[in-house]
């Protein structure tokens, strides 16, 4: 992966928006194999918001065996450490292609700062990374790996964040967990600076399973919704139809008396499994054993004890009634069993068929043309796993042994995405300003782009792989208005109304990240300074033969008669006031004919002022 | 929903595979484009309808191993958007043209299939000379070097106009003002019509008139398999169910003859819970595979099914 583009920086302490920019790490879409058919990516996304820099997903390319299924950093470290410019990463789920690179990152590249993920994320990634590291070393004899030293020094770096918890970064950043189902303790996150966020959804699912519930996000309106673009364009065979296809397999084996072997991970979607086939064999009133490999019972439970919040309503209820995995018709498997005549359903870890139980019930069974073995998920280059679902019939064991795979090779997915309507669902919920699809090819998408800005009235982006998108935003800035001031304002009488705007005077005080707007009095206050005064006079000359007493007597009662909505006063040394505006009359020094009028006011009377000056040189009526 | 679970029990029984989606919005039309590509699109009357180009899922497109395929997804290759309501589509075989007829406003909607990009662009209109606006034109093609557009909404309207000239190839010249319900080319010169009457008829477009008409023959709309002498039947607004009939069975008595399959998916999978059941809209055949059919409902779902002729296992 190249990150080719400089990524912008804050702009100054002064909260203007700063353009947010998001750079996507190639993700090139990858079928390796027909046989395989397998679609992978690799998520590695840096965004930057107000002045925090911040990795979203740190995944392995699982087509390359090289270099390539690494990102390449080297651009941002060519400026200076990764732990100097990230403020954190975050994974969003266990799976390689979001989390298959973080040792390398972490402990290869070099960065030491904070790692964030949910809590059954961080029990099961370290497990998973163990796993690929052993089939890509032990198997393959792969060089530059992380080690298992690498892993556990990675995973010091997490913290783990609970969902719906507010967590902060630093005083400026921070992060928050929403459910996204898809896997266990899979997490949408939100990331906010101020006033601007961004929601990364990694994998989400918007339909319940049978052990997870459906992703979830309230209404909060984030500047940016990054996610997959190829949900956007997968329409979804429904999950019956899925569920349908596994039980018909499973079910037509049986029924010709051959075995099933499903190799699984310790969780989830073995989980979902079991449930489904005991339902199924209940209904039907088969007999044919289905069995558990007892290390997985044992694992499972515990994994299931501690994360049972992530688990949905329906999962929660059982768990307190009864053990997770007492199922009626499932039972703990012995490795006697597998030798036993007649058909049966076995599951067994792990999952790539690499080592271990599944293997060994594998070589058993492989001979025999009534039996089947479902693989329900990806499985990494140099596995049993993957030679099979890339066709091969013919494996090389160990001690040169050719294994012939005369059983049945079926693969499923089960895993549970978002399609189109999925995205829109979501979106409608999050009612975020824009929308970004990653990993698509930009040329070619200019209908979904329009159908999801005509939909909801947002701008959808969809970067090539490498480019980099900035956003402006208009971040809203909250102002604290003083009480005073607000009650001064009442008191002029004027109702507030939220169709008009209303003009208000009053001084912004921005200090220590808060902005105040206060009278101009307080803040002279608070500030220790002096107010100035402004006044202006201006001179009117009038033509008046008669004493300057007269004069400013008919300017009064001229005034008087025109500003009726004005307070105009006549005072004893003979000055008129109109409100605080000052009228004084006095005789010109060398003309005693003319009489000059000296108009002062105050800055905030300059309206009045210039209206009164000018009506006073348009001259006074005669006397009557 | 503890029907939908029994009806996909017996799913099992009767289904070689079975395959159910959710457009965002309800099709009337399901026309293939090339043999791993089908075209839908929107019929609603006051929204922007859509036209997608689906690409099917891989599974159902290939013709060994479909065990080691796990996509079961359908992929929006193109869309595009049509301010109008979409009651017929016809793709011209070999271009990257589509043609739709629909309402309001009676003309033909001719559209390209981009290359480079997933739009779907309007780019030229047919005009139709019809008075009355609630009816919308029929429509077939004939395909050829210089592929016509076949379309008429009576009987003296019928019209062949060559999609790139647009110049008038044929008229009927017939002054019957009978409303059409369905036209379909036979070969380069012949096309059948049906009205709303009932009356049937066939069309040499190198002769004058109409030949050789029925009454009451065609009120329901027929499609014939393309690999398997089946034929299946389709009662247009009756119910939510898709019936397949065997032809090669029948020794010309018209009398009451039994559906070999009766595909039910549309009414137990509805998901929506309201009374009323959803209609199948429309249906076709696979090009090659010779039992697996597709289905469209008024409720958005579309289904892929291949049903086990139980006869098969006697």
């Amino acid at each position: 992966m190249l990150l080719s583009h400089v990524v912008h920086t804050a702009a100054t302490e002064v909260c203007f928006p700063s353009p947010l920019s998001v750079l996507q790490g190639e993700g090139p879409r990858a079928s390796c194999g027909a046989g395989a058919g397998q679609d992978v990516g690799r998520s590695c996304i840096l965004v930057s918001i107000g002045g925090k820099n911040v990795m979203l997903d740190c995944g392995m390319h699982m087509g390359f065996s090289d270099d390539r299924r690494f990102p390449d950093f080297s651009y941002i470290t060519r400026n200076g450490r990764l732990t100097d410019f990230l403020d954190c990463v975050i994974i969003s789920h266990f799976h390689l292609d979001h989390c298959g690179a973080l040792p390398y990152f972490s402990e290869m590249v070099g960065y030491d700062g904070p790692i964030y993920m949910t809590q059954p994320t961080q029990a099961i990634c370290p497990i998973l990374l163990e796993d690929y590291r052993k089939i890509a070393v032990d198997k393959k004899g792969e060089a530059n790996f992380f080690t298992s030293q690498m892993i556990k020094d990675c995973m010091k770096k997490v913290v783990a964040v609970h969902l719906h918890q507010t967590v902060q970064v630093d005083d400026e950043l921070e992060i928050k967990a929403y459910y996204a189902g898809h896997v266990l303790g899979a997490a949408m996150f939100q990331i906010k600076v101020g006033s601007e966020s961004v929601v990364y959804t990694g994998d989400y699912n918007m339909t319940p399973d049978r052990h997870l519930g459906a992703a979830w996000i309230d209404k909060c309106r984030p500047n940016l919704l990054i996610t997959e673009s190829t949900y956007a364009t997968t329409i979804r065979d429904s999950k019956r139809c899925r569920e349908r296809d596994f039980l018909k397999k499973v079910h037509e084996t049986v029924e010709r008396g051959g075995k099933v072997l499903i190799p699984v991970f310790a969780l989830g979607r073995a989980q979902e499994l079991c449930i489904l086939l005991e339902t199924f064999w209940e209904r039907m009133d088969l007999k044919a054993p289905i069995y558990f490999s007892t290390g997985l019972t044992e694992k499972a439970n515990h994994y299931y004890k501690l994360f049972i919040p992530w688990t949905n309503q329906k999962i929660r209820k059982t768990f307190v009634q009864r053990n997770m995995f007492e199922f009626k018709h499932i039972k703990a498997f012995d490795r006697a069993f597998a030798d036993s005549p007649g058909p049966m359903v076995v599951f067994a870890t792990p999952g790539m068929l690499h080592a271990g139980q599944s293997l060994q019930i594998f070589r058993k069974w492989a001979g025999s043309e009534r039996n089947m073995v479902i693989m329900p998920g990806y499985c990494v280059q140099g596995t049993v796993g993957h030679k099979i679902l890339s066709g091969q019939r013919k494996l090389e064991m160990e001690g040169r042994q050719v294994l012939e795979v005369k059983m049945q090779v079926e693969y499923m997915s089960f895993s549970a995405h978002a399609d189109a309507k999925g995205i829109m669902q979501l979106v409608g919920q999050a009612e975020p300003e824009n929308v970004l699809l990653v990993h698509g090819e930009a040329k070619k998408m200019e209908f979904l782009k329009q159908k999801i800005e005509q939909e909801f009235r947002v701008s959808c982006y969809m970067p090539a792989n490498g480019e980099t998108v900035t956003l402006s935003t208009s971040p809203s800035i909250p102002v604290g208005i003083s009480l005073g001031l607000l009650k001064r304002e009442m008191a002029q009488g004027l109702l507030p109304d939220a169709k008009k705007p209303r003009l208000l005077h009053g001084t912004l005080i921005m200090k220590d990240s808060n902005f105040r707007l206060v009278s101009s009095e307080q803040a002279l206050k608070e500030l220790g300074l002096a107010e100035h005064q402004l006044r202006f006079t201006c001179r009117v000359h009038l033509h008046d033969t008669r004493k300057e007493q007269e004069t400013a007597l008919r300017v009064y009662s001229h005034l008087k008669s025109v500003l009726k909505d004005h307070c105009v006063q006549h005072l004893p040394d003979g000055s008129v006031t109109v409100e605080s505006i000052l009228i004084q009359a006095a005789a010109h020094s060398e003309d005693p004919s003319t009489k000059v009028l000296l108009v002062s006011w105050t800055y905030q009377d300059e309206e009045l002022g210039s209206y009164l000056t000018s009506l006073l040189k348009k001259g006074l009526p005669q006397a009557s | 929903m503890e029907s939908a679970e029994d009806w996909l029990v017996e799913s099992l029984r009767l289904y070689q595979d079975f395959h159910a989606f959710d457009l965002s919005g309800a099709t009337r039309v399901l026309e293939w484009m090339g043999d791993k590509g089908i075209l839908v699109a929107g019929y609603e009357s006051l929204k922007k309808n859509e036209i997608l180009h689906l690409i099917l899922p891989l599974r159902l497109s290939v013709k060994e191993n479909q065990g080691l395929f796990p996509e079961r997804d359908f992929k929006v290759r193109h869309g595009g958007f049509s301010d109008r309501s979409v009651f017929a589509l016809k793709h011209v075989p070999d271009t990257r043209l589509l043609v739709t007829s629909g309402l309001p406003g009676c003309y033909l909607q001719v559209w390209q299939v981009a290359e480079d990009t997933d739009v779907i662009k309007a780019v030229s209109t047919i005009d139709v000379h019809e008075t009355e606006g609630s009816l919308w034109s029929r429509v077939a093609i004939f395909s050829s070097a210089a592929p016509g557009v076949l379309h008429g909404v009576r009987l003296s309207s019928l019209k062949v106009v060559d999609l790139e000239s647009q110049k008038t190839t044929y008229t009927s010249g017939v002054g019957d003002s009978e409303l059409l319900s369905s036209l379909q080319v036979l070969d380069a010169d012949t096309f059948a019509f049906c009205c709303t009457s009932g009356r049937l008829g066939l069309v040499d477009t190198r002769q004058k008139g109409l030949q050789g008409a029925q009454e009451g023959a065609c009120s329901l709309v027929i499609s014939l398999a393309p690999a398997v002498k089946v034929a299946h039947r389709k009662a247009p607004g009756f119910d939510g169910t898709v019936q397949v009939y065997d032809v090669t069975s029948w020794d010309g008595m018209w009398g009451r003859v039994d559906p070999l399959f009766t595909h039910r998916g549309h009414i137990f999978l509805d998901d929506n819970g309201v009374d009323t059941a959803p209609l199948v809209t429309t249906h076709t055949w696979h090009p090659d595979k010779p039992r697996t059919l597709l289905s469209a409902a008024s409720d958005a779902s579309l289904h892929v099914w291949d049903w086990v002729d139980l006869r098969a296992s006697c």
